[in-house]
């Protein structure tokens, strides 16, 4: 079953989370942000294009204009295909391990695959960032061989930047699941 | 001991100070406003180059200016990044020793694991 709500993110652009329960004990939780909009792509070619005229109006030399298109049409490929992240999701699998997977425009997609043994807790950690303090979601790991220390935070959900309130929901779906795993220990 | 009292020898220094920098204000006004030829005539030759009256000040005032620039750089570069464990604990926090619970008595003061304060927030009826 799937059900999909609408929150912002931190700096106020629009975003989507997806629930969806695949059974007792695997979630997949999904932001999607927005897309790349065609009045901004436009305002950003229409800017670079604008400039590489006027300099070849002082210059004389045509090689600025097809620089300009070159460079444009560069840019534009990079920025979707390294830079606009399109949907950030995570795949909680209660006796396995959690998921993170990032989407990019162009169709890439990286995974991160961390496995439970490792995993401590998932929790909502405030800290600054660029003169805000934000509230962002993370996985604690630990050392098999030392589980009262944290070895390692990896921050969720980076290009997004969910509010508290999306924040708390995918809190709330994950600690479901990985209670499950003190209540039923496996052996390995 | 130390204490910010106003004592005898303080005030002393004080007013060292205070004829000390008004002496070096009118040495510098001097140099910088005499014309050359009239210190040469008093005997007195051996000064530096009139260039460095205006120049110091500006380095000076220019430095401050860049002062306020690379404060606010190194404190964001200071700032732990969100995939660091400084923004979850410390080494005190990991060697803090733990008190006995006594009955009626208020708990001694800890640092509460982070996984305990997100139940304690975000979960409820726990």
């Amino acid at each position: 079953m799937a059900e999909e709500r609408r929150f912002l993110s931190a700096s106020g652009v629009p975003i989507a989370l997806r629930r969806r329960q695949h059974s007792a004990s695997c979630r997949e939780l999904a932001v999607r942000g927005p897309r790349l909009q065609l009045r901004s792509l436009s305002a950003a070619t229409s800017a670079v294009w604008l400039a590489a005229y006027g300099l070849f109006a002082l210059s004389e030399n045509s090689m600025v204009l097809s620089a300009a298109i070159f460079i444009t049409l560069i840019g534009l490929i990079i920025y979707l295909h390294f830079v606009k992240i399109d949907q950030e999701s995570l795949l909680v699998i209660g006796s396995l391990g959690i998921q993170v997977t990032s989407s990019y425009a162009s169709g890439k997609e990286s995974t991160t695959f961390i496995e439970m043994g490792h995993v401590k807790d998932v929790v909502i950690n405030e800290a600054i960032h660029m003169q805000k303090v934000i509230y962002y979601l993370c996985i604690l790991l630990q050392d098999p061989e030392d589980p009262q220390g944290v070895s390692e935070v990896v921050p969720l959900f980076q290009s997004s930047k969910p509010r508290l309130d999306c924040l708390i929901e995918v809190y709330k779906s994950c600690q479901e699941i990985l209670e499950q795993r003190k209540t039923a220990p496996q052996s390995s | 001991e130390n204490s910010p009292a106003p004592l005898p020898e303080r005030a002393i220094y004080g007013f060292a100070l205070f004829l000390g920098s008004w002496f070096g204000f009118i040495l510098y006004l001097i140099w910088a406003y005499v014309p050359e030829t009239w210190l040469f005539s008093l005997g007195l030759t051996y000064w530096p180059q009139k260039y460095w009256a205006v120049a110091l000040p500006v380095y000076l005032l220019v430095a401050v200016g860049i002062g306020y620039v690379l404060l606010f750089g190194i404190n964001m570069m200071s700032t732990a990044p969100l995939n660091s464990t400084h923004t979850i604990t410390d080494n005190f926090a990991k060697k803090q020793q733990q008190k006995k619970f006594q009955e009626e008595a208020i708990p001694a003061l800890r640092d509460i694991p982070i996984s305990e304060v997100n139940r304690m927030f975000f979960l409820p009826g726990k």
